[in-house]
């Protein structure tokens, strides 16, 4: 495997790739910053780019638009309460509290190298234990699906804080919600008052972005002071106790997030808030959750990478899409002349260690090139309110129509953000 | 859904209606989000028990699905979670309000580093109107107004307008900066999206 | 964004991407605005010149009724992309996407566009099948068929150690009632449809198989290799990897004829089951166009299928070439809504 990986490296490595790397890593960060264009459609729009290439160069180029999306929309939840991506949801929870608090470029720090370590264990997983992963990705069937929504579900029990019922209420809003569109078991529309628009149902991040990123801005309106959270966003430094802190949660939720990416179905979203439940549950000061804890985002942004990479597993070794990103990167293979399965491993070796070597390298970038920003990104909160306002809900906006090309899909962005303020 | 609705009660005493600061300042990790008014359980119980009751009649009118033998009915979920709503609804409506001065000391140690407590000079909130509820029904219909024209208008005139004139309003007096953002940001997000990243945003009566 | 794909300078996916989309409306406003920006902007009809031949004087538009990535945007990115590379147009192409409802959102939006001919769309059976379910306003009576391009076929799968070794033997299954046969589309879909028109040509019960739908081919595959189902049916390109690699079997191929790359494979003709099922694909246009105007593009996409390109493309997309003119082509959607609405009555669905 060692010579594997080597040789894998020596594709990497050629000048070309590396910079095939670091133009999708760009690229993934950035449109991942903007609320509501997540991984699905940076990889969509990028595939243009992609004809004609290499194939090697072509996946290495869009995994890393990929794994750079999950990274980059950690930076609108944590400054904005905007998930660029719904893998990052669950990072809002504390890390916009700890921007509140002063604390961004802390938040962003623990955000950039909990990525990184989590997207290092997944490539690690991926490495090692790949092929023998397909068999327990198959096993997962209608029976374990379901026990792991109400696993999810019943999360919400401890995302609730003090108000059980009210934190059912909001569960049950959640799956109504959900049920909008046609039922896919039978066909039959449900709750659509025959508007054409909502016979697919309602996408996750609209919901989220007028829940948090648009209901925010309303608080914003209301509060004190010009200018966001001031002071002291700069420092990005984590003392030695903090790192020791966060390094548990980010492994756990490493390992958690790779074995949840693995499972068709299931993604960088659901590991990140089976994660976050996770470290509420098993901290000592659980209680503290949402308010600025630093395991809140190591956790989920270390369990959302490592289920990115995690994903690829059934991709690259059973040739089926565990995702709605994977299936569209698999679309651009085909055009590419490779039919990604079984036989991968065997037939373009080259390729399947060429883009783990990738990954490992891809990571680096993200770090490497994230971390310097970090001041840059935390300015966004000396921007003064009354400017900031309005160009966040301009991103919301474009995010939502670059989305789903739908004015409809925009309309309900407001409805969302009226009932929770 | 919020341990800080009742915020209100605890007002400050120079914001009529507005929740307190403290109160306002965490976006709890449940619902994520911070109220800006407040009702009580009730009120709320009451109002939930109206929508499960609204979807309840709803979801009696998903038809059953006969073709084919299915193990569960569309409709079968859709009640029982109307069901289960108002359950909810009604245990809210026996729960005893959490008292103020509890909800203020669980807010005030995320707004002790929160760094944004006013300086005298400042004005006190963002907007104009007296009454904060209207303040925030002006926001959301000039959301809407935003909406409404991003297609007519294109995203780049709809956008300039609605950055330009929500700046203005919100009190930001540099008008030559609000002027440059207005302008400036939607023709780089359109230039970006359109020619990097091949999104077709709306052009409107712009020649491209 | 800009820099970023000017490193790109000889991709020729640039092109077909560009997004100005002017609106035929504003187009015709833009042109007193700014006349430099659109200098060949015409009358809405474009120029039928004197001999009676037609050519675009606009950017083409090819709406793609889905969201990017999926069969419809690959088939409307790649023929506007090769049309362009290829030399074959003067105009620019964009391929616009408009996802919901099935495809309805986006078949509307082209039907606000009568007699356009600038606005074509990519098709397949949906354009027929969501109507038929009730879940679209317009259906291809509705548009002008331009042509028909390429198709797949249907096969239908079991694991590699399975005991059935023909389509009958699925069909003895369904019988005792014990078959749960997977599909990567929802009931009284494509998937579906190719499903219950086998089991019915067998003689079999269609409306006693149990059909499960999933989210893609994919997650079907994925629940036939797993065991939660005992059957699948899905595309021949989708399946072609899992087939390769034999962790899968195919009982049968819903093609005429035995499928290029898996010659192996028996038809249902040739187990004696009259039934066949084509994935077509296709362009369509708004209602409206003059004879001149569908003739120009049912040749330009005859020229597109000879080049090259586009046989490479398609050949590793899966595709085989089934061009049909307009007229051709309109009568085989008739041909196949009938075929359809009889599979669906017999499962009662319709």
């Amino acid at each position: 495997m060692l010579d594997q990986l080597v040789q894998g490296f020596a594709v990497a490595m050629t000048p070309q790739n590396l910079l095939f790397v670091f133009i999708g890593v760009l690229a993934g960060t950035i449109i991942g910053i903007l609320p509501g264009l997540g991984p699905m459609s940076a990889i969509a729009l990028m595939i243009p780019i992609a004809y004609g290439m290499d194939p090697t160069s072509a996946i290495i180029m869009l995994a890393g638009v990929y794994y750079g999306a999950i990274f980059g929309g950690s930076t609108s939840s944590i400054l904005l309460n905007a998930p660029g991506v719904a893998g990052t949801v669950a990072t809002s929870f504390d890390g916009y509290p700890m921007a509140r608090q002063g604390k961004a470029g802390k938040a962003l720090a623990i955000a950039a190298l909990s990525s990184f370590t989590g997207g290092t264990i997944g490539v690690v997983g991926l490495m090692l234990i790949a092929p023998g992963l397909a068999s327990f990705a198959v096993s997962f069937g209608p029976t374990e699906y379901f026990a792991l929504m109400v696993l999810g579900l019943t999360a919400v029990v401890s995302l609730a804080g003090r108000n059980l019922v009210k934190g059912l209420v909001s569960a049950v809003f959640g799956v109504m919600i959900a049920l909008v569109g046609i039922d896919s078991q039978t066909a039959i529309t449900r709750f659509t008052f025959d508007l054409p628009e909502l016979y697919e149902g309602v996408e996750f991040l609209i919901v989220a972005l007028g829940v948090f990123a648009l209901a925010e801005v309303l608080v914003m309106l209301n509060r004190r002071g010009q200018g966001g959270a001031r002071g002291g966003v700069t420092s990005l430094r984590l003392s030695r106790r903090e790192m020791a802190l966060i390094t548990p949660p980010t492994l756990r939720s490493g390992v958690l997030g790779f074995f949840i990416g693995v499972l068709p179905g299931a993604g960088a979203t659901v590991a990140s808030f089976l994660s976050y439940s996770m470290e509420k549950r098993i901290a000592k000061d659980g209680d503290t959750f949402g308010r600025g804890n630093l395991k809140g985002v190591a956790g989920p942004e270390s369990a959302n990478n490592a289920a990115a990479v995690g994903s690829f597993v059934p991709l690259m070794t059973l040739g089926v899409p565990g995702s709605g990103t994977t299936a569209i990167l698999l679309g651009a293979l085909l055009v590419l002349g490779v039919q990604p399965g079984p036989l991968m491993l065997a037939e373009r070796p080259e390729m399947f260690w060429g883009l783990v070597a990738s990954m490992y390298i891809g990571s680096a970038v993200l770090l490497v090139l994230n971390l310097p920003l970090i001041p840059v990104f935390a300015k966004v909160l000396n921007t003064p309110k009354a400017v900031l306002v309005p160009l966040v809900v301009v991103f919301c906006v474009v995010g939502v129509y670059g989305l789903s090309f739908s004015v409809f899909d925009l309309g309900l962005l407001a409805p969302s953000a009226w009932s929770v303020s | 859904m919020n341990p800080h609705e009742t915020g209100s009660e605890g007002a400050a005493p120079l914001r009529p209606l507005g929740g307190s600061g403290a109160a306002e300042a965490a976006p709890d990790a449940g619902a994520g989000t911070a109220r800006t008014f407040a009702f009580r359980n009730r009120t709320v119980a009451i109002a939930l028990a109206v929508v499960a009751v609204g979807y309840l009649v709803l979801a009696f009118q998903v038809p059953e699905y006969t073709a084919v033998n299915v193990p569960v009915q569309p409709g079968t979920l859709p009640r029982w979670l109307g069901v289960v709503l108002l359950v909810l609804a009604a245990l809210l409506f026996f729960q005893r309000d959490q008292s103020a001065a509890d909800e203020d000391g669980d807010a005030s140690d995320d707004a002790a580093g929160g760094g944004d407590a006013a300086s005298p000079a400042e004005p006190l909130r963002l907007g104009r109107l007296r009454d904060p509820r209207l303040e925030v029904g002006l926001f959301v219909a000039a959301i809407v107004a935003y909406v409404a024209l991003f297609e007519p208008l294109g995203f780049i005139l709809s956008t300039a307008l609605y950055l330009g004139a929500m700046t203005v309003y919100l009190g930001y007096r540099r008008h030559v900066v609000t002027a440059a953002v207005s302008v400036g940001l939607p023709l780089g997000l359109y230039l970006a999206m359109s020619e990097g990243l091949g999104v077709v945003l709306p052009s409107g009566p712009l020649p491209f | 964004m800009r820099r970023i794909t000017s490193l790109f300078p000889s991709t020729p996916g640039h092109g077909p991407t560009r997004s100005r989309a002017p609106r035929l409306t504003a187009a015709a406003a833009a042109a007193a605005v700014l006349p430099l920006a659109l200098s060949a902007c015409g009358s809405d009809g474009g120029t039928t010149s004197s001999d009676g031949t037609w050519a675009p004087d606009r950017p083409i538009e090819i709406t793609a009724p889905a969201a990017t990535g999926g069969g419809w945007d690959t088939l409307a990115r790649t023929s506007a992309r090769l049309l362009e590379s290829e030399g074959l147009v003067e105009q620019s192409i964009q391929v616009v996407n408009k996802p919901g409802a099935g495809g309805a959102i986006g078949w509307a939006y082209v039907a606000g566009h009568e007699a356009d001919p600038h606005k074509l769309f990519v098709t397949s059976p949906p354009i027929l099948l969501v109507p038929m379910a009730g879940d679209s306003e317009y259906d291809h009576d509705d548009f002008t068929p331009i042509a028909r391009l390429a198709t797949d076929y249907m096969v239908y799968l079991v694991p590699a150690d399975s005991e059935m070794e023909t389509f009958q033997d699925l069909v003895d299954m369904v019988g005792e009632g014990g078959a749960n046969i997977g599909g990567g589309s929802g009931p009284g879909s494509m998937d579906h449809v190719a499903l219950a028109g086998a089991v019915d040509a067998a003689g079999g019960d269609a409306a006693a198989a149990s059909y499960v739908p999933f989210d893609g081919g994919g997650e079907a595959m994925t629940a036939l290799l797993g065991g939660h189902v005992d059957s699948a049916v899905v595309g021949v390109s989708e399946a072609a990897g899992m087939l390769a690699a034999g962790e899968l079997r195919a009982l049968g191929v819903s093609s005429p004829e035995t499928v290029e790359a898996f010659p192996e494979i028996p038809t249902l003709l040739e187990q004696d089951i009259d039934f066949t099922f084509d994935i077509w694909r296709g362009v369509m246009a708004p209602a409206g166009l003059e004879e001149a105007q569908v003739a120009y593009y049912e040749d330009l996409f005859a020229d597109l299928m000879e080049t090259q390109a586009w046989q490479e493309e398609s050949v590793s997309l899966g595709w085989t070439d089934a061009y049909q003119n307009s007229e051709d082509f309109g009568a085989f959607l008739d041909e196949q809504r009938t075929a359809y609405t009889e599979i669906l009555t017999e499962v009662g669905l319709q």
